[in-house]
Order: structure tokens, then sequence, then C-alpha cells
């Protein structure tokens, strides 16, 4: 998940997590500075979506522009 | 918040301050206040964001609307009601072009009062996941739950909120509907506390019914609203019509009334947001973005 | 003043006033819970907020084992797990997705309910046994002088009133105002119920008017 915005606040990171814990989601952050934020997420499809819609809110300091979305390559064993 | 905030409470007993309210935003622009055919010339005494306004008419059925300390506010006569600003909006009312298609019947269906946000009237309004369990039997029914992907953005012409492609199965969607349909909706917000749905209309499956929601924000948790309607339904009374959207509202509001925080939160940190809510989302964005904070809570707690 | 630290029981209501499949809002010290009693008759108190959107879960409906917010039906196990979330019928909710509950205890009629974790187990109502419930507009301080005794660290005032042995839990409310659980002695025939229902209510009329509030508002 790539995060798009005006992302600087230091309150965001924390948040993500917080969200991503409430919705018993395993999250990495991979990449993060004041315009772009990539996660990397496992879990049903529904579930991601809902970290998506919270994100695109997110805290009151932050303001997202857009959030894109692709699959991860398919780890094989 | 206690538990009856009514008006006398909810208002300020001095004129407001004078330095620059942190609300501004949400000051200069335009809020219903009153019925066109309501007007009298004693006036309804009611507020506007805490500050008490008077709106009467004359004898030739002008409105005039006053506030504290007697100045005159902004006026217009706009969907048969009167509009009126605390500030100097710098755009006109927005515009229903379906509003001015001959053979539209116009509902006025009356002020209901809400102990809520206004922002969170408006919000229950662009929902539908909630119509199989607080519109049950009537805008929706269980096992029909699911919410279907759909679109919902801030378009950056209008500058505004718009949902589209919005669909859910109903067994009774309206009082000119006979028989469950899929009914087919777009959600508009023009204004930070207006709302304008766009619905799926069965005698003229071409068109689209229009219903709107104009809430009069009193305090920050406390609004009168507005609903009406532009229909093209000739065989249901007008009472009928009142009352089928007036007992919609009446569960919306046992709903209203109970949320907490009461406030908007523009901050999603105690919730949980999913795919369905995504016009909610849109419109808190928009609010965000503007700075329409009334009736809003900024930190999630 | 209570001196534990690592919880307490609080009486919310009595057993046989929440029937099997219903929901009422409880007040607790920390705010207001959703006290509610599956199918099979199990109780269960969980926070009155559904995650979801914040909606009280007091004013949502039980099926089965289940409590349903009335809001958009996301349902709850007595755990307090999420089970179902309508909008999204393919989805099983995660674990992480719930509602904080607290633990529950139906004993002597009387339904308590955990605020941290108590030492012990509920007070054993010795010989008593629940009557009726009613709310005073005066705080117990208030009940105690009108009923010339005091409660004890578990709410609980044991007086005697024209010759009958009555037993009151208290519980605080807010805005000053005090849940009293009535008790009278096990096997009180129905003259002597009556009679004690009537003597809790000349004692709320006493304690009201002491304290200068409640009669007419």
């Amino acid at each position: 998940m790539t995060i798009l915005g005006d992302l600087g606040a230091a309150s965001f990171l924390p948040w993500i997590r917080r969200h991503a814990d409430r919705l018993g989601l395993a999250q990495t952050v991979s990449h993060a500075d004041d315009e772009r934020i990539e996660l990397e997420l496992d879990g049903p499809e529904e579930l991601i979506d809902m970290m998506e819609v919270g994100c695109l809110l997110g805290p009151i300091d932050v303001w997202v522009e857009t959030i894109g979305r692709e699959p991860l390559a398919v780890q094989t064993s | 918040m206690t538990a009856q905030t009514t008006l006398q409470q909810a208002m300020p007993h001095q004129a407001p301050p004078h330095q620059a309210p942190p609300h501004q935003a949400m000051i200069d622009e335009w809020y219903p206040v009153g019925l066109v055919s309501q007007l009298d010339r004693s006036g309804r005494h009611t507020a506007l964001m805490g500050e008490p306004i008077v709106v009467s008419g004359d004898d030739a059925g002008n409105p005039l609307v006053t506030g504290g300390n007697g100045r005159i506010l902004p006026v217009k006569v706009r969907y048969g009601h009167v509009w009126s600003s605390l500030g100097t909006p710098t755009k006109d009312i927005f515009s229903i072009p379906e509003a001015d298609q001959p053979g539209r019947r116009f509902v006025d269906v009356g002020v209901v009062r809400v102990r809520c946000s206004p922002l969170r009237a408006v919000e229950n309004f662009l929902d539908i996941a909630h119509f199989p369990f607080v519109h049950t039997d009537v805008l929706g029914a269980e096992p029909h739950t699911e919410v279907q992907n759909y679109t919902a953005e801030i378009r950056a012409d209008v500058d505004e909120v718009w949902a589209t492609q919005v669909k859910f199965y109903q067994p009774q969607a309206s009082k000119s509907a006979s028989g469950g349909i899929t009914t087919e909706y777009m959600y508009r917000v023009p204004a930070p506390t207006c709302s304008v749905l766009y619905k799926t209309c069965p005698p003229r499956p071409s068109e689209w019914d229009v219903i709107t929601l104009f809430v009069q924000p009193l305090a920050e948790d406390l609004c009168d609203v507005w609903p009406w309607m532009a229909l093209f339904d000739d065989e249901t009374s007008m009472t009928d019509l009142i009352h089928f959207q007036q007992m919609i509202f009446l569960q919306d509001r046992s709903i209203l009334e109970n949320q907490i925080p009461r406030l908007l939160p523009l901050d999603p940190g105690m919730e949980i947001p999913t795919r369905a809510d995504l016009t909610s989302i849109a419109y808190r964005r928009w609010l965000k973005r503007h700075d329409y904070t009334y009736g809003a809570q900024l930190v999630a707690r | 003043m209570r001196s534990d630290t690592t919880g307490f029981w609080t009486p919310v209501a009595l057993s046989a006033d929440l029937p099997a499949g219903t929901v009422i809002p409880a007040r607790m010290a920390a705010g207001t819970i959703a006290l509610w009693r599956s199918q099979t008759g199990h109780i269960a108190a969980s926070a009155d907020r559904c995650p979801h959107r914040g909606m009280s879960l007091s004013h949502g409906f039980v099926r089965g084992e289940v409590l349903s917010c009335i809001y958009h039906g996301w349902s709850y196990g007595r755990a307090g797990n999420c089970l179902r979330i309508p909008a999204h019928p393919g989805l099983t909710p995660p674990d992480a997705i719930r509602v904080v509950t607290h633990d529950v205890r139906d004993t002597g009629g009387i339904v308590w309910v955990a605020s941290g974790i108590p030492a012990g187990d509920p007070p054993d109502l010795d010989g008593f046994t629940p009557l009726r419930s009613l709310t005073a507009d005066a705080d117990r301080a208030a009940l105690a002088l009108a009923a010339g005794a005091q409660a004890d660290e578990d709410g609980r005032l044991v007086t005697n009133i024209a010759g009958q042995d009555l037993c009151l839990l208290l519980a605080d409310q807010p805005e000053g105002r005090t849940l009293i659980h009535v008790l009278v002695r096990s096997g009180s025939d129905a003259a002597a119920r009556i009679a004690a229902s009537r003597s809790v209510e000349r004692l709320r009329r006493m304690a009201e008017s002491a304290s200068h509030k409640g009669g007419v508002q």
C-alpha cells in the first residue's frame, strides 16, 4: 500500500501501527518520508480495504492525497 | 454533555466575541433557517452556530433574518426554504438542476430537531449499510446486507463530495414502489451541512428522484434538520410522502442521538471504517481540507 | 472510600429484570455498559459503544448467543469478539475487532459487574431475596442518614424499618443519584413484600427532601 500526501507529522506512523493492530493486520513499513509511506500488509482483502479507508483520513495533522495498492509477489517456500 | 441540550442552554448569553471565531470557514456558508411557507410577522426564534437569530416575513412574504444585536443577515430563498448566513458567503447556494424539471413535485417535510452534531446528521444521511437494521423492511432487509463496491470522491471541478454507482436491494424503496428492487443511488455533498441524494425513480426509470437533507447548525451538538424532496410521483398524497420521509428520519434520529462521541470525529482512531463507509470518509476528508470543523472532533479520544 | 485497588463489584440489576434475549444499559463507575442475556441465559457485559462508528450497543438486539449493534448490525459474542460485519459477509472478522467486556456474576438474584479485577466474589446475600430496583435523587450519604445505617464496602445497607429487615444494595449514579436494589427476607409473603416496597419509597422521599432535590421537579 502506497500512501501519498502531506505525511510529515510524527503522529502518522504510530497512528498507522495502532490502526493495523486494531484490525489484527500484520504490517511492515518499508518506506517512510514526508510525502510517501509504503506499507506491506498481509490479510484478507476486506481488512486491507479497512486499513486503506482508515488511512485515507488518518490523524488531523496529516493530509493523504491518494492511496494505491499492489499485490506483493507471492512468497514461495 | 448532559441529556437535554435545549436551545436555551446552547446559546450564549452575550453577543458573540469580536475576535475571529475558530470556525470562520463555516461561518461564511449558507444554512437553512426556515420554511418559506411558514414565514410570519412575529418570526421564528432560532439560532445559527450559537448566535440567536429571528426569521420573519413581511406582509408581501419577503423574508428577513436578524442576528444578535439586531444586525441584518444575508438572506435567500431556495428550494422552499429560507437560507441565511452569519458571515459573507462568496458563493451562491448550490444548484440542483433536477429541481427545475417540469412535473416535479416538491415536498417540504418540515423540521426535526436532533441532539447531535450537524455533521453527524449529514454523515448518517450518506450511509446505506444501516438500511436493513434501522429502516427494516422499508429501505433494506436481512439477509440483503452486503454493500457492494461503489465510487466516492471529492470532485475537484465543483469541489463537492460525490458517491456514484451505489446499489442496494430494497423490499420497498419508496411510497411509489411496489415490491423489491435494486435501487441505485448517487450521493452529493455541496455544502458542509447539506446533502443531496439521487435515487432510482420507479415511475420514470431514466430519471432520478431527489431527496435532500438541509441541516441548520444550532450548536456543535444540536441541529434542526430540514428534509426536502423533488420527486416524480403523481399518485402518492402529499401527506403520505411527508409521513414516509418523517418516519425514515425519526428512525435515524434514534441513532444520531446515541452515538459516541457526539461530535463527528475527523480522526478515525477510535473507529473501524470499512469500504462500505467510503462516502462518510470522503465527506470527512472534504471537511478536513476545508477546515469545516464546527461540530467536529479533531483528535480521536 | 474503597481501600483495595484491584477491582470491585457493582450491583447493576435484578437478574429477573434481564430476560433472555434482551439488552439494557447499566451504569458503572467508569461509564455505561451494555448488559445482555443470551438466549441460553448467559449474561455478558460489554462497553456501551460499538467500535465501528460509536453507536450505543445497549440500543442493539440479542439473537441467540450474539449481541448486535442496531446501526449496521455488527455482531459480538459474549467474550466481546466481533463475529460478523453484515456489509461484508465474506469476511471472518479477526479477533482483534472486539468490544471490551467485564466479568459478570449472577448470584442471589442480583447481577454484579466487575470493574477491574475484584479480589473475590460478590458478597453473599445471606437469606435475603431481591424484590425490586428503584432510583433515588439522593446520594448514599442522604440515604444512610434516612435509613439510620451506613452502607458497607459493597454498597450493602442493612436496616430494619417497622419491624421488617431490609437489605438495600446501593449503586452510585451520575448527578448525585443512587440506584437501590431492595431485598427482603427470603420467604416473605406478599403483604411483607408490599410493606417493604412502601418503606423504601418512604425512605427515598425522606432522603430526597433532606437533599433539597427530587420530589416536585
